[in-house]
């Protein structure tokens, strides 16, 4: 790795409604972004439990994203809501595994978002190479 | 013919060997079923023969092994595996065999900082060279037992409660299986509960806890929902117990002495990790995780081992 770029590994969790549709919607307008990103859809991103997030940063993830619709446009009615609150948890959990708060992010795009999708997807992976790899990725 | 057992102590304090005693009249049922053909707490059994004559370390041969106590040095790993070796089955005994136990909560640092603290940065402790005569060298971390050699049974606990030690006996001698049922310690405790906290920030366990004596457990409120860190919701169930003269009422240890539960019985199943779920069970009922002292130590006290405690990664001093 000393040599060429490292490549983050970035699992992001979409929720289908919203997110995973803006995915579609960057793919098929043959947007441009990093490689890096694994979505896992989800049904809602309120549904995306602290453990799973801790799982993925302890088992080779570099980072996590979880991406729900823009509050108040939940399928749900408040599941990104909830989202936002285990968001809280997840950043205290960082700090007692001693992550960077960076490696972990919540963003809401919508269905018609695909160039603001592609857009987090690129700043993710930026953000997260420039940290350097996880320090549990070896372990 | 009794059953031949082998009881080993390792990285321990005692308590757990204590708790096969506190067993009481149904240990008299039990005795002629067993023969102790080794067992340092009780007998003078030498590991290289009496008079040291011995090169091999040697442990008779036995049906049922128990150990208790974490595997912390080289020497300790060694009469682990001896036991592997020596015994059909093997039991771990205690908390500390089986996750850890508190002696664990070392795993939080790198040995050479331990080593520091020790001998060298505390300010009542006389400066000295770390000791490396005639001693077993420690391992990088305090082991559970089964990160060394295989473990048949596990009986969790700080320290073990009787009962379950005659349980998991038995169970060995008949030749079946014992394991805990994958439940949590709330669905043993009787107290009543609303779902939300009673408002208020995090107490410490040393405030008063409101119990409603004499009356049925069902009229005291859950010592979370008070706002005390109970880790019922996250750890293993097994430890209730009710007696006779309490109705056969069966109540959690702890909480029968009004203790908020303090783990010592585990994770609910394996690869659990109570850190994170403790954090969910403390947000739902409306407390802030953020208020929970030491999160990490408190919430792994029993549990270091395994991996779940390790010194936090090194920060890179800049990315790359």
């Amino acid at each position: 790795m000393s040599e060429e770029q490292f490549e983050p590994i970035i699992v992001a969790f979409c929720c289908n409604w919203c997110s995973y549709a803006g995915a579609d919607l960057a793919g098929t307008s043959r947007l441009q972004y990093p490689p890096n990103v694994r979505i896992v859809r989800v049904m809602c991103s309120g549904m995306v439990h602290p453990k799973l997030v801790m799982d993925a940063l302890n088992k080779g993830a570099d980072g996590v994203l979880i991406c729900g619709c823009h509050p108040g446009d939940c399928h749900y009615l408040e599941g990104n809501l909830k989202a936002q609150k285990r968001a809280e948890a997840i950043g205290l959990l960082l700090e007692d595994f001693g992550l960077e708060p960076e490696r972990f992010r919540l963003e809401w795009v919508s269905a018609s978002e695909g160039p603001r999708f592609a857009q987090v997807m690129t700043d993710m992976v930026e953000a997260v190479r420039s940290l350097g790899p996880s320090p549990y990725r070896a372990a | 013919m009794p059953a031949k057992v082998a009881e080993e102590w390792l990285n321990i304090c005692g308590g757990c060997e204590v708790s096969i005693l506190d067993i009481g009249d149904p240990l008299l049922g039990l005795l002629p079923q067993l023969q102790f053909v080794h067992m340092p707490v009780l007998m003078d059994h030498k590991y290289f023969g009496q008079t040291g004559e011995g090169t091999t370390l040697e442990i008779p041969q036995a049906d049922v092994g128990i150990i208790s106590g974490g595997v912390r040095n080289e020497k300790e790993k060694h009469v682990a595996e001896a036991m592997r070796q020596s015994c059909k089955t093997l039991i771990a005994l205690g908390s500390c065999a089986c996750f850890g136990g508190i002696p664990a909560l070392a795993n939080m640092w790198k040995l050479e900082e331990l080593y520091e603290k020790v001998y060298r940065g505390s300010k009542t402790t006389e400066p000295a060279a770390t000791p490396n005569q005639n001693l077993p060298p420690l391992l990088d971390s305090v082991k559970a037992v089964d990160e060394v050699v295989k473990v048949d049974a596990y009986i969790p606990g700080c320290p073990t409660a009787p009962e379950i030690i005659v349980q998991a006996l038995t169970a060995v001698l008949e030749g079946k299986p014992f394991t805990l049922p994958e439940r949590s310690v709330c669905d043993d405790c009787p107290v009543k509960r609303e779902k939300k906290a009673s408002g208020g920030t995090l107490k410490r366990p040393l405030e008063d806890i409101s119990v409603k004596q004499g009356e049925p457990w069902e009229n005291t409120r859950c010592f979370m929902e008070q706002g005390y860190l109970c880790l019922g919701p996250v750890t293993r169930a097994g430890c209730a117990t009710g007696t006779e003269a309490e109705g056969h009422v069966k109540v959690p240890r702890c909480i029968k002495g009004h203790m908020p539960c303090r783990g010592c019985f585990g994770p609910i199943r394996q690869g659990a990790n109570p850190l994170v779920d403790m954090m969910g069970a403390l947000t739902s009922i409306g407390l802030d995780a953020k208020e929970v002292l030491d999160r990490r130590a408190l919430l792994n006290r029993y549990i270091g081992g395994q991996n779940r405690l390790r010194p936090l990664p090194q920060k890179p001093a800049g990315g790359r």
